[in-house]
Formats: structure tokens, sequence, C-alpha cells
């Protein structure tokens, strides 16, 4: 199976180690990511504070060097590339936009554009819980997780098509193929403060706070997360967040493609596991314990 | 609004026609909530949308509505109970009926207001209203010109082989009259008429009778049309498929009783284009001979032969024939071809089809303008069961005015044609008598096709305790797709 | 034929947007119209001493109104024409209110539109003919739908007048929503010491024969003679049997029924009745949880039954009763609040609905009257009320007020205080409304005896925060800005709509019912307890919210109106009914095969069919006009010339 495939910036950045359990996850599962040519970034947060029709350029440059390679859906992990993508393609079915945005682009843009969607999704539709349970080779029994989507993967509804906006599954359905006990977390969508961590600090170290004293007290071992920059909010700025909320913990906080690639029992390396700032420490020892069954050369 | 504010751009004609319970209430209700409307449309109260006759709207169409909108109340929420079904069915096939007269569809339209929905009522109106500005003035059906092109009548093959093979049945068909004619007050066949090449019917009582019988493709008559006169007698009645579906027809609209009919059906390869053939023969003064071989048919009159063909000359509703047998006989002859699979769509409708709304109405203006309202259409159609209380004979109701104009006259076609939805045949009398030659069949061929692509599971003549479609509904409707607003 | 017209200004109402005197000099110039005027109020009483002076002084012999709509004061020009002489039918209306004036400001638009109404109008008097109603019998019993507090009332009410009162009921006891209400507001007097009474007034009543655990199967026929079918559903109890004593539901094995009575707090047995003042006190099986029903094997409560009443092969069963008129009285549910996912969509037991917050106070509930946390039994210290959940947000397709929440949310937060004087309430509102006597002045003790703090907003989460209370984040905004709460409970007042099943009900009645499946009353203001379909009454919640009193007058009303329809032997038919044109029938009987009421009768006479419209059966829907092909059968003032001298006026081209 082969997708075509958009990483966005963070993906060659900071959230390297995203990009590498990613591929490495998808490898494992039988899916090749062919990166599309030439891509550039999606227009996130500075462009489209700007102005939409520049932002929506930037996505539409995206979308039409797939389009016009004849790609008929293209995966992204990137919540806010995700969002920005389908945005953008939404608000190029207006013809007066449109050519806003072919008049930026000095080029008349393909009539169509592929479908978008998260790599998630994309797992989760084309690859059967089955073969996901199948490829296991390590036992994640009695870890503890909650799952954290941020506030971009499944709003809006119409536009994310992400299931219930409040309270998407798909993470869970996921890890629990895997094995791991999925806890109910209900601060699974709030918003985590990313956006706000340069000009207002304390709030974001307070939301981002709230969601990591709520995993400490359900007792998680690990939050997980499909966001880069929630990723880097709760997990380098956990220091901060512990300061405003006066709770003393250390909070993992991985990319699920990281867990599934422990459970698929993939080497760390191949994971990027160093590159997180608390580490998963106790969920590799919890693994340690459940005495993990491996295979023949595939560890 | 185009631009435009009420005041200023010129008001169209469109008549709303609404239910007294739901839809009244609901525009009541928007006025209750100032809910501002465009001012074009003049609101009929009806007791149901189940009393809004087609007619009405054909007649509002035709006389200068550039609009017209049904509303009634949601299906199940009738307060009449089923008012809405019937409403639905008739309206459905009413709006799929307008384009074969060149009415654009759209000017026509039918909803469900309930009488709480002043906000749905407000979106109705105005987007109707918009849609009927979008579309202009109607192009009043008068001021119609003469059709511009020529379009020719497309090629199209028979469904089953076309032949004389029916002739075979003759003597077992007279044995078998013979036999019962003592128990019967009359039957009904073809004999000759003024030669050898006219069939007429022929009314046997005696044996000696019997002996002028005539079968064939040239015995194209429809007897049923006399059964409902003869109610009360024993009838035999020789028939082709065609006419034997008219007789089904009839015995399901209860105008004859089974008792009283005995049905002599005669398996049939085919009939002629009688007008075809007369208008190839001309006048002439003597008839010499009439020889029929296989699809063959020789005519040699005034020393001169002339050569007719089945494959070339037969009637055009034999072209898509599917019922070469009657599907109910007492007695049956011959053996019926085989019907081929698929429909074909009959030349003369195809021909309408390929024409634009502009052309259809100057077609059929021009056709009408040649009608002499003599309704011998009327006359020879079987289920044209009104008899002397025709709709258009009359002041009460007063449908249509005795103007003879083409509009009026076809006003008449409509009537007739609508009045036959879910029940016409097809057999062709109409535009088989018809003096001037018209090719109205075509808009009951138009009908037939809208009433199989609605209720495909029903076909008109075929079981007699069947229920015609707009005389019946369905809660669901698995093929109405109702316009969202 | 002599016609006046009279074009209405109804103040400003017409007036402002129609040159009504413009009308009235265009329909002079229609044919027959031989006066025409515009008066400033038509409906008013010198308005129609101005048309009966007309009719004598201009010798009229039909009126044009051109006014508001018909479904509004047909029925009082009618009478207005009457009294000076004329037959009530030669009588025509335009409605050039609410479908000119008031939706249009163009004023030669609307007067143009107005002008072409009243020719309309015009066209059609110049074909109506007199018409006299006919007579006929009425049966003099009333069906009321739903015992809750309304039905009841209008049950008595009618049963005390002398009517005999057949009363269904869907639960296996009467007593609605109210039975299962603690207290009320703003008396905090005992829901079932007010109510218990009059439920037992029903059972007893001589007047009354109730069919509890029963449904509407089918309702046939019209005002005066309406013919109802009830399911009877299976109680695999004999009713004639059971006294109600109980035992059966001590012994039943299985314990962990859902409650329903208690809005599925706690657990109930298999057998139940549903709580000790229930009316009729008969136990009935849930054959979800029963062993013997589900397995096959129990029949502990068969072997126990002192009086051999269980029945496990009991079916379903279907009776027929004949009344003149039915009184609707079906209540309310709660909305499925489940659609918030943001109060946990229903994941976390410490969150609840009022109502089952009134069976948590309640003495007869599950806990025996004390407020404990379902989750783990602990008494709560800190509650939070969440006002307006699913009410008054058109996100969830409610935009309306539920109207009785803000009170109840009041008492609840006092009778919380009376029962944990330790407990601390909040109470998130949008706005108090608290219009009613004593209401006001009810929620202030809430606030200010009671120690209650309000907080003007909304919350957008609530959810277990790891440590066994609930995080509730919300809105303050008078001071403008977040709120967060740690509670032990949240109950939310959830929104309410129309009883299940209301819409289904309605199609049976013939009544209309709005997006939210409340039935709509025939006029909002005048006419609230009728509908348009005659005989049949509304009364209680299934009109529109409304609390107990309001409920309770409804029912009252309803009932007067059944005892005014009652108070003659006969009813007058509705004389626009279908009549046949025997010369020109051909006995088709297309008409006969789609009338809705089977009121049209075949005759066969000499091999010759004819068909004849039953004057007292026809409810003038015209259908059958509509299918004659030869227009034999006409309906009398929606005669085909009369709708085709309307399109006529319109469509001259």
């Amino acid at each position: 199976m082969r997708f075509a495939y958009y990483p966005g910036c963070s993906a060659h950045g900071s959230s390297l180690d995203y990009e590498l359990s990613t591929e490495a996850v998808c490898e494992a599962l039988g899916i090749t990511l062919e990166e599309i040519p030439d891509w550039n970034c999606c227009g996130s947060t500075p462009a489209h504070a700007v102005g939409t029709s520049l932002s929506a350029a930037l996505c539409a440059r995206n979308l039409d060097i797939a389009a016009k390679k004849g790609i008929s859906l293209l995966v992204t992990s990137c919540p806010s590339c995700l969002s920005n993508l389908r945005s953008a393609s939404k608000r190029m079915k207006d013809p007066a936009f449109r050519a806003e945005v072919d008049d930026l682009l000095d080029a008349p843009t393909n009539r169509t554009f592929p479908l978008v969607t998260s790599v998630m999704q994309a797992i989760a539709e084309h690859i059967s819980p089955d073969l996901i349970k199948d490829r296991v080779r390590v036992s994640l029994t009695g870890i503890r997780l909650v799952c954290y989507y941020g506030c971009l993967m499944s709003r809006p509804h119409d536009l994310m098509q992400f299931g219930d906006p409040e309270n998407p599954m798909l993470m869970e359905t996921l890890l629990s193929a895997l094995g791991a006990e999925v806890l109910d977390f209900p601060l699974k969508t709030a918003c985590c403060g990313a956006s706000f961590g340069i000009p207002k600090r304390p709030l974001t170290a307070r939301n981002s706070g709230r969601i990591l004293e709520l995993a400490h007290s359900l007792g998680a071992d690990a939050v997980v997360v499909a966001c880069p920059l929630c990723q880097m909010n709760l997990d380098l700025r956990q220091a901060q967040a512990q300061r405003a909320t006066g709770e003393r913990f250390r909070m993992p906080v991985p990319y699920f493609t990281q867990i599934m690639g422990l459970a698929f029992g993939l080497p760390h390396e191949a994971l990027g596991l160093k590159k997180l700032s608390i580490p998963l420490d106790p969920v590799l020892a919890k693994i340690e314990e459940n005495a993990p069954v491996r295979f023949g050369g595939e560890a | 609004m185009s631009g435009l504010t009420q005041g200023e751009r010129r008001e169209l004609r469109i008549v709303g026609f609404l239910c007294n319970w739901c839809s009244y209430g609901g525009a009541d209700t928007a006025g209750v909530a100032r809910a501002s409307q465009p001012t074009d449309l003049r609101i009929i109260r009806v007791p149901c949308s189940g009393r809004v006759d087609p007619l009405f709207v054909v007649k509002a169409l035709l006389n200068g509505a550039d609009g017209v909108l049904v509303s009634g109340c949601h299906p199940r929420d009738c307060h009449y109970g089923t008012g809405n079904f019937y409403a639905r069915r008739r309206l459905e096939v009413l709006r799929r009926f307008l384009p074969v007269l060149g009415i654009d569809p759209k000017r026509f339209s039918y909803t469900w207001v309930s009488a709480s929905e002043g906000q749905r009522w407000q979106t109705v109106v105005t987007r109707f209203t918009e849609e009927i500005h979008e579309l202009g003035p109607a192009p009043r059906f008068m001021d119609a010109g003469p059709l511009e092109r020529e379009i020719e009548q497309p090629a199209s093959s028979p469904l089953h082989s076309l032949d004389s093979a029916s002739l075979e049945s003759l003597a077992a068909l007279k044995q078998a009259i013979a036999s019962r004619l003592p128990e019967l007050d009359l039957v009904l066949g073809w004999q000759e008429g003024r030669d050898k090449a006219h069939l007429v019917p022929l009314f046997i009582r005696t044996p000696e009778d019997l002996d002028r019988l005539a079968i064939g493709p040239l015995a194209v008559h429809n007897l049923a049309v006399y059964l409902p006169e003869l109610k009360g007698r024993k009838v035999g009645i020789v028939v082709k498929g065609c006419d034997g579906r008219s007789v089904v027809e009839l015995l399901q609209e209860k105008l004859i009783s089974r008792e009283d009919v005995e049905i002599f059906a005669v398996a049939c390869h085919g009939t002629f284009d009688t007008g075809r053939i007369d208008q190839a023969l001309g006048r002439y003064q003597h008839l010499e001979s009439v020889r029929m071989d296989g699809k063959e048919l020789r005519i040699t009159c005034d020393g001169r032969e002339r050569h007719f063909s089945l494959e070339n000359d037969s009637s055009t509703k034999c072209l898509h024939c599917k019922t070469p047998l009657s599907p109910l006989s007492d007695h049956s002859f011959g053996s019926a071809p085989s019907v081929g699979e698929g429909d074909s769509t009959p030349p003369d409708l195809a021909r309408l089809d390929a024409m634009t709304l502009d052309e259809r109405r100057a077609f059929w203006r021009s056709q009408m303008e040649r009608c002499i309202r003599c309704y011998a259409c009327r006359n020879a159609c079987p289920l044209c069961v009104c008899r002397d209380h025709c709709i258009s004979d009359t002041r009460e109701p007063h449908f249509t005015t005795q103007e003879s104009t083409a509009k009026e006259k076809f006003f008449f076609q409509i009537i007739h044609s609508l009045h036959l939805a879910g029940r016409c045949t097809g057999c062709g009398e109409c535009q088989r008598s018809c003096p001037v030659g018209i090719p109205i069949l075509a808009l009951r061929e138009h009908l037939i096709r809208v009433t199989d692509e609605l209720f495909p599971e029903y076909r008109a003549g075929m079981t007699v305790d069947a229920a015609a479609p707009l005389l019946t509904y369905s809660v669901e409707e698995p093929h109405i797709q109702e316009r969202e607003w | 034929m002599r016609i006046g017209v009279f074009v209405c200004h109804c103040g400003s109402n017409i007036g402002g947007t129609v040159d009504c005197a413009e009308v009235a000099r265009i329909a002079g110039t229609f044919p027959d119209v031989v006066y025409s005027t515009d008066p400033m109020y038509t409906c008013a009483e010198p308005g129609q001493a101005a048309i009966e002076e007309a009719i004598r002084e201009h010798s009229l012999d039909g009126v044009v109104v051109a006014s508001c709509s018909p479904r509004m004061h047909e029925p009082t020009f009618r009478r207005t024409v009457e009294r000076a002489g004329l037959n009530p039918y030669m009588f025509e209306m335009a409605n050039i209110r609410e479908h000119v004036s008031w939706i249009g400001k163009d004023i030669p638009s609307n007067t143009r539109k107005a002008a072409e109404l009243v020719e309309m109008a015009v066209e059609k008097l110049r074909k109506d003919t007199p018409l006299t109603p006919a007579e006929f019998p009425v049966t003099r019993r009333v069906l009321v739908i739903g015992g809750g507090v309304a039905g009841i009332q209008a049950a008595l009410d009618c049963a005390d007048g002398g009517i005999p009162v057949v009363m269904v009921e869907r639960e296996a006891t009467i007593g609605g929503k109210m039975a299962k209400l603690d207290k009320t507001f703003p008396t905090v007097d005992c829901s079932a010491c007010i109510l218990g009474p009059k439920m037992v007034d029903v059972a007893q009543h001589p007047n009354i024969s109730l069919y509890a655990h029963a449904e509407i199967e089918d309702v046939q026929g019209y005002v005066g003679n309406f013919t109802v079918t009830i399911r009877k559903k299976t109680t695999y109890v004999d009713w004639s049997k059971c006294t109600g004593c109980g035992t059966c539901t001590e012994k039943c094995p299985a314990r962990h029924s859902v409650d329903a009575f208690n809005e599925g707090i706690g657990e109930t047995s298999a057998i139940t009745i549903a709580f000790p003042q229930a009316i009729p006190k008969k136990a009935v099986i849930n054959r979800d949880f029963c062993r013997q029903l589900t397995k096959g094997k129990c029949g502990v409560c068969a072997k126990v039954c002192p009086t051999g009443a269980i029945r496990y092969d009991m079916e379903d069963e279907i009776v027929t009763e004949k009344v003149g008129s039915i009184i609707a009285a079906t209540g309310y549910d709660l909305m499925d609040w489940r659609v918030y996912s943001e109060y946990g969509a229903g994941r976390y037991p410490d969150i609840i609905t009022s109502l089952q917050y009134e069976r948590l106070m309640n003495a007869s509930g599950p806990t025996g009257g004390h407020i404990v946390r379902p989750s783990d039994g602990r008494e709560p210290k800190t509650v939070v009320f969440v006002q307006c959940v699913g009410s008054r947000d058109p996100s969830v397709g409610r935009p309306y007020c539920s109207g009785f929440c803000c009170m109840y949310t009041a008492k609840q937060a006092i009778l919380t205080k009376d029962h944990i004087p330790d407990s601390h309430s909040y109470v998130f509102y949008m706005d108090i409304r608290a219009a009613g006597k004593m209401y006001d002045e009810f929620t202030r003790r809430a606030v200010e005896e009671y120690g209650t703090e309000y907080i003007r907003g909304r919350v957008s989460q609530i959810y277990p925060d790891g440590h066994g209370q609930l995080t509730v984040m919300g809105m303050d905004t008078l001071l403008g800005r977040p709120v967060v709460l740690k509670a032990d409970l949240v109950v939310l007042a959830v929104g309410i709509e129309a009883a299940r099943g209301a819409k289904e009900l309605a199609e049976k009645l013939r009544i209309s019912y709005d997006s939210a499946g409340f039935f709509l009353e025939s006029h909002v203001k005048l006419r609230p307890v009728e509908t348009n379909t005659a005989g049949v009454f509304l009364a209680g919640v299934c009109q529109g919210t409304k609390d107990i009193p309001a409920s309770v007058a409804q029912g009252s009303a309803a009932a007067s109106k059944v005892l005014t329809l009652f108070a003659r032997e006969t009813l007058k038919s509705n004389p626009q009914i279908a009549k046949t044109i025997p010369g020109r029938c051909v006995g088709c009987g297309k008409c006969a095969r789609c009338c809705p009421y089977g009121a049209i009768r075949e005759n066969v006479a000499n091999g010759e069919t004819t068909v004849e419209v039953i004057e007292t059966m026809c409810q003038g829907c015209g259908l059958c006009t509509a299918t004659c092909p030869q227009g034999a059968i006409q309906l009398a003032h929606a005669t085909d010339n009369q709708i085709l001298a309307e399109v006529n006026a319109l469509c001259q081209a």
C-alpha cells in the first residue's frame, strides 16, 4: 500500500521523532509513504494570521502539485497541516476565491484537489484491527495510557470529519488493539495553550498543567499525542506546567506512532525515543516487566 | 434578488395552491412573523393538496402563469389522512409530463409545509419566486412559431418479429366462435370494409355473420371500445394483444363484468399503419387484389401494384409491443412471437425527445392548428369512459372553452392524456383514428414512460385486480425524489 | 348577483402597506360588485354592523371581506352575514394581511396583489351556493390520552360533568411526570400528597374507565363519532386477580432490572409495581429482565402470588372504544442530553438529570430520600446545577425555553440545603425566568435564605478530576471570567421535548405538530386548547412547555370544551362536502376507491352503478373531485368551476 505523504515542516525539525516513528510504523504495516515533490509550508500560524488567501495559496500549491501528479489521497501527520490543507481545499471550491489564489500563484490550479487525511485515519481505515493485533510483538498489557488529540484534530467537525468532535475515539481504538489499557480522558480535546506559548506563557502553563495533572491523577503512564505542537508543549514545558499547578509529576508524552512502534517491537532508535524530553521509562519498565516475547530477527 | 428591490423588478405571475390545514396555515404563520416574501405569488386556498387536479396547474400554465406551486401537509400529516399521498403521485406525474408539452418543468413545483413552518414557507416562496425570475416570463403557447429545423425520426427495430402469421388462426377461431355463438348475444370481430384492403368491425350474431370474419395485419381496430356500451349483454370479443389489455383495464375499472365477456385472443404478429397505406394508395377507382405473404403486402388498384412491408409500414405501437397475446383470455389462437428484452422508445416520442422545449411547443402549436376538433381520438379510445360526460363538452365543469384555438385543442389533448395516466395501454387508437394524422399518441406514450419510471411494478391492462397507480398510494415512494428547499 | 366588498384597514396592519381605498375602488369594477368600501376595523362591532347594514341597504346576496386570514375570522363573518339574513356560505374572504400587508412593504405591489386576491374571492363567490349543515347524533363519551396531571384533571372534570371518560395511559400507572417529583415549587409541598388523591379519584370515579399500560393503535371517524382502537400491552399479570400486595416484587430473583420509574437510578426487580401510590396498583413484568420470559426457567412470582395472577403466556389485547371527542394529554420527555459530549455524554455516573435528582430526593425513591452520589453512595457536599441543557440551544436543535427549569432548579437547590445542611449549591444559568405567582420571590429565597450561588453563564465542560470529584468549567459572564468548580454531584436541568411517540399519535389524530413534536393548537392565542381537527383538544405539555398550574388549567379548559361540545344532542356537519351530479356519473367508482373516509357509497340499480356521498361522513377534502375524470362529483365551495374561476382571474393570457 502506498500513500502520497505531506510531511509538513515540523516533521523535518522539531518533531523528527514523529516523522521517524510514523515511517517505521507504516513500514511495519506494509504502508509506503511517498513524499510529494517540492512541497512547501502549509501556511500555518503565521500565514493564516496575515491573510486567508495568502495562507490558502501556500496550501493550494501543495495540493496542486499532488493533484497534477494524479494523486487522489494525500496523508499528513500534523493536525495543523491537515486543518490548513482541508480548509484551503474547501475554500477553493468558491470560484471567486479560487481566482484570487490562482492570481497569487501566477497559474491556474487544478479543478479538483486530492482528499487530505491524517496518517492516523489512513491507518485506521486501511489496516484492519486484526492485522494490527497480528503485528504486535511486545505486550503492552498493564500499561495505562491516555490519548490526547489536542484542539485541532477533531475540530471543526464539518471540516475535519474526525468523529465526535468532543470525544474522538480513533487513537483509543488503535492503542487498545495493541493491548494497552486506555483510560477515559475527558480533556482529550482541550486546548494545551501552545499557540499562546510566547505571548501568554502563564496561560499556556495553566492549560498544559491541567491536562498533565489530570492524566497523572488518573494514573496514566503516558499521555499519547498526535500533534507536534502539543507534544512539544506538554513535554518540553512540563516544568513550567508543574509550577503552575503545584503538582509534581514526570509524565512522558510520546507520539501514538512511538507507542505502536514499541508494540511492534521496533528498535528504539527507529522510533526516535531519545528525542523525548521526559523519558518513556515508566512505560519501558512495564514492558520489561511483561517479559517481552520477541520473535526471531524482527526486534 | 439579482440586485433589484421588489418594487423595481417586474412581477411575474405565480399561482399557489395551498391546503387549508397545513400550508395555508404555514403561510399565515410566516405572515404573523412578518417574514418578508416576494409579492409575485397569489394563493388559492384548497381544502387539501389532494383536491388539486393537475389540470388546474396546466390550465394556469397554458394561460399565462409563469410558475405554479402546490403545497400540502407533510406526508403522514395530512389532515384528511391520505390526500397528500395521492397528490404526491399525481403531481409528480404532472411534473414529468410537462416537458413533452414544451413546458419547463422548473415552472412547477410541489412541496410540503406545515402550519408551524412559517420560516420554511418563506424559504419556499422566496426560492421558488427567484427560480421563476431566473427563467423569466413563460413563453406563451400561442406565440410559438413554426418548427424551424427538420428533426429526423430515429429508426427503431421491433421487440418481436412482425409478419402475417396471425392469418393462420382464422379457421380455428371461426370454429371456436361457432361453438360459443349460441350462448353469446354477439361476438365482436373484423370484416372486409369497402374493399379487401380495409377491414372494419364486425358484429357477429348469426353463423352467417361469422363467414365474413377476417383477421390479420389489417385488422387494426381495438374492438374493446364497444364493450362498455354493451354492458349487461353476453359479448364475445376477438382481441389482439393490445386490445386484450384494454379489456383488462375495463374490467379493472368495473366498467364491464367478467362473466359477460368472453375473450377470443389471437396471437398478433403486428399490424399495418393503415393511414400510411391509404396515403400511398391515394385515390383509386378499383381495387384488384390484396396479397399477403409473410411480411409483405401487395395491393393492386387501377392496374398499379403497390408494395408494403411490415418492416417499414407497421403501426409504430407494434415496434415496442411486449404483449402480442392478450394477458387474459378464454380461448387463444396461434403462437405468440417471442419478445426481445429491453425497451424501445416509440419513434414519434423519440423525435420529441430530440427537440428543445421551444421546438416542442412549436411542434404542438403547428400540429394543433391542424386539429379539426372532431374528437375521433376520444371516441376511438377504449378507456375514454366518460362518454357523453366528457369535461370538454360541458360548462359544468368548465375546463375548456369552445374557442377553436390551438391552445384549447392542445388543452383537450392534455386532459385526455392526464385522464389516461396510469390507465393507457398504448393501443394507439387515438392516433389511428385522427383524420388529419396528428401524432398524439406520443403524449400518451410519454405518460406511459413516466408511470413506468415511477411505478415500475405496474403496467396498465395486465391484471384485473391490480390498482391503477394514481388511484392508490404508498406511504414511502421509492421512485419519487422530492426536491429540497 | 349583488356583491358587497369590504376591504379592511385593520388599523395600520393592512392600511399601512396596502392602499385599501384603491383596492375598494378597483373591487367596485368587478362583475356583480354593487358596493365596495374600506372600513377601519371590519371585525369590530361597528364594522360588522356596517356589513349587516350594507346587506340590507344594497340588497346584497353575497359578501367578500378582504382582511386577515380566513383561518382567523371566517366563522365570525359567516355569522355576521347570517344575522343579516344571508346564507352564511354566501361569503368569501381575501387574506390581504398575513399574505400581503405583513410580508411586503411595497405599497403599489401590495395594492395590486390585494386587488387580485379580492378579484379571486369575488369570482369564487359568484359561483357559491347557499349551504345548509346536516345534523348528526353525538357519542357523548370522551377519550383522554395520557394520565399525567393534565389528563387527570381533564378526565375528572369531564367525569364530574357527567361525561363517561376512557383514559389511556402508556405506563403501568397514571400520575405522569408529576408522580416522580419530590416537592413542587413555589410552595414546596409534597407532589405525591397533592396528586395522590386525584389519582385515587380517577380510579374510583364511576364515569372513568382506565386502560393503563395501553396505547392508541388507531383512530378513525370524526368529531362526535370516533372509533378508537386501543392496544392493551401485555403485563403478564392478570390484573383482575392482582391485589397489588407486592409479594412477587419482593421475591423476584431478577434484581438487576432497569428501574424506569426511578429514571434508571438504582435497580429493581423484573416484576414491579412502579411506586407505592401507583394507580392502578398492579404488578407488571418487564419482559427484558424476567428470567422466566428470557431463559424459560424461574417462575418464582407465579409460585408466590397468593391469587395466581401471573400469566407468562399473556398477549397484547386489542379493544375498540367509541367516543365523540378526544383530549390529548401526552406530556413530555427529557431530550437525550447525551448529545452533549462536553458533559461526558452519560459516561460519568455523578452527572445526572434533574428528574433523576427528584427521584434521589424522593422518600419513595431508590435511596429513601437520601441524596447520595450514584457512583459511590457518598453524600455530596457541593452540588452544581446546570440550567438550559438542551433548552435555548439551537446548536442541538432546541431553540425553545423549557419553561419550568429555572423554578425547579431553585427548588432543588433549596431542598438540597434542607437535606444536607452543610452542602453548598451553585447554579449556572442563562437568565432566570420566574414569571409566575410567587415565582420570583421563590428564586430569591434560594439565593438569599439558602445561600445558593447563582453564576450567570454556560458550562463548557464537566469531567472527573481523578480525585473523586467533578471539575466544572464554565464562564461567569457577569464578571467576564472563567470559573472552575469542584463538585461532588452535577445536576443537569435537561430540556424537554414532546413525549416519544407524539408525532405518530398526531398522525393518527390528524393534528399538526411543530419541529419539537409539540401539538399545534388552532390559534396560538385565541384557540389554545382546540386543534384543527374538530373534536380533538389538547391539555398540558403536549401542546408546549408548561408547569403544573398551567397544565391543570389547560386540562380543565379542554374538559370545558368537551362539555360544551356535548351540551347538544346533535352536531352540525360541515356542509362544504362533496356531492354527486347523478347525470354525469358513469359509476366507475374511482372516487369511492380514493375516499379516505369511506364516505362514498356505490349503489347498483338495474345494472347501473351510481355513487352517493354520505353527508355526515364526508369531511370535505375534495380528493374525489380531483379524481373523477368527468367532474361528476363536486366539492361544495371548492368546485372545479370555483377553482377554475380563481385560476382564470389570475391567468388570462
